[in-house]
């Protein structure tokens, strides 16, 4: 269990939240001004394109122990770079795909687009991403004490 | 070029001792005899002389493009039909010209698993006293005077039992031989192991990746790993603990695969070397079934064709994004 569980406090989740820098961040700031109310769960983390995201970033969160994922950038046909994002898309449904056959629950990385128009979009994905991380639990995947080999 | 046919070892011998003698070569990689019993061990000739060592048998496991991340220059290698895609892929990724290579092909009667024989055999590798090919695909072991005949599902393996490409797809000249008739399609990334609860799969995960020893036998000996600077050695910032915990096990084998993707061409060398035993060609064919699936790409096959991730196409998978 959590150090906050342990302690009697109620858990809540922790969700990285990695936004592209011409929509999604922009987006999470209309969210923002336009005072529409989201979890405060989520660690928002700028980066210049979706397509700057490394899986090995969104692994090492996980073996960081945050409790869920989110990737988020331009809606197909709307990169400021042309094609990061479609070849962010192809790079996710593939690790999305692996995750889940090592049996990791695919609710823990997900994945939106989010313009710079959608603050209210981006509001609703935070909440649907935080209820399913909370629904899971706590990331205890890379916790498990001294695993003995057969 | 490509419809030339070499009949034996000693016309091999001259063709490439001529190569050497006009230049056409600087390195040579092949098999010669090995020390252990059963194996033979690669052979890198730099001059004519040193192709007096050259043997070929029927243990030739190892895929030699694996040592053109090292040796430049005007290199002729022996390439099975697994090794062919390696070499494909390489090409690809720009890691290798085509036109410095001599490739000699070698069509591939499927390899022989040695330590599945002496599991069936209950002994140790070295028990055995003699191992050779029957006419139907099958081996006859000879072990404590006793002769036993064993079939090709027996005794050869796995990677081979289910391969499409026994006959290299690229080469300059063909050795003669008989290779393995292609098996209908059955890939070993469709196995009981993802039928599992995500429970189960976790718990079988960890239970191979805690034996993980991160000796990166795997990387090392793996075609497709070329990058200069592996990113687990990388400390500024420590992307993954050297220390061989469970967590960073993970995040390890899987950011191997995701880095081969595309490029890995399901070889097996990976699971041949891996002093623990972990089952590292589940994950690869699961990643080879996924890109066939996703992109209808299949590694190490078509020169032309572009890698699976330099390229998009529009109308691509969408609907697990929100």
């Amino acid at each position: 269990m959590t150090e906050n569980a342990q302690k009697g406090k109620t858990w809540e989740p922790r969700v990285l939240a990695f936004l592209c820098r011409w929509c999604s961040y922009a987006g999470a700031d209309l969210t923002g001004s336009s005072r529409l109310n989201y979890p405060a769960n989520v660690r928002i983390l700028r980066v210049p394109c979706s397509g700057r995201v490394d899986p090995l970033f969104i692994l090492k969160a996980l073996r960081s122990g945050l409790d869920g994922v989110l990737v988020s950038g331009c809606h197909p046909g709307d990169c400021h770079y042309t094609a990061g994002n479609y070849h962010a898309r192809r790079k996710f449904i593939i690790l999305s795909r692996l995750l889940e056959y090592v049996g990791l629950d695919p609710r823990r990385v997900q994945f939106s687009w989010v313009s710079a128009a959608e603050g209210d979009k981006f509001a609703q994905v935070v909440r649907e991403v935080v209820a399913d991380v909370k629904e899971l639990g706590p990331n205890e995947l890379f916790r498990i004490p001294e695993f003995a080999p057969e | 070029m490509a419809n030339q046919v070499i009949e034996n070892l000693s016309d091999l011998i001259s063709l490439l001792t001529e190569l050497f003698r006009n230049g056409r070569l600087t390195s040579f990689l092949g098999y010669q005899k090995g020390t252990v019993k059963f194996k033979s061990s690669p052979l890198i000739a730099s001059r004519a002389e040193d192709l007096a060592a050259l043997n070929l048998d029927d243990f030739l496991h190892y895929n030699l493009t694996f040592y053109l991340k090292e040796i430049k220059g005007k290199v002729g290698l022996l390439v099975k039909g697994c090794d062919s895609r390696s070499l494909i892929s390489l090409i690809k990724e720009g890691q290798v010209q085509k036109e410095d290579l001599y490739i000699i092909g070698i069509p591939c009667p499927g390899q022989i698993d040695v330590k599945k024989i002496a599991f069936s055999m209950g002994c140790d590798p070295e028990d055995l006293e003699d191992i050779t090919r029957s006419e139907e695909d099958g081996v006859i072991v000879r072990f404590r005077q006793q002769v036993q005949r064993l079939t090709k599902e027996q005794a050869l393996l796995d990677k081979c039992l289910a391969c499409f490409y026994p006959q290299p797809l690229l080469y300059d000249v063909l050795l003669q031989g008989d290779y393995l008739p292609p098996v209908p399609p059955k890939l070993r990334g469709e196995d009981e192991t993802a039928r599992k609860s995500a429970a189960e799969k976790w718990a079988y995960w960890s239970a191979q990746f805690a034996r993980c020893l991160r000796c990166y036998a795997c990387r090392n000996i793996c075609p497709a790993c070329f990058c200069p600077r592996c990113v687990v050695e990388e400390n500024m910032p420590e992307w993954i603990s050297p220390v061989p915990t469970l967590g960073d096990n993970f995040v390890f084998h899987l950011m191997r695969l995701m880095h081969v993707a595309g490029t890995c061409t399901s070889c097996g060398e990976c699971e041949r070397v891996c002093p623990v035993e972990i089952p590292l060609m589940k994950l690869n064919e699961k990643m080879a079934a996924d890109l066939k699936e996703l992109f209808a790409f299949e590694p190490g096959v078509d020169l032309e064709k572009p890698l699976p991730f330099r390229t998009y196409r529009q109308e691509d998978p969408n609907e697990f994004i929100k």
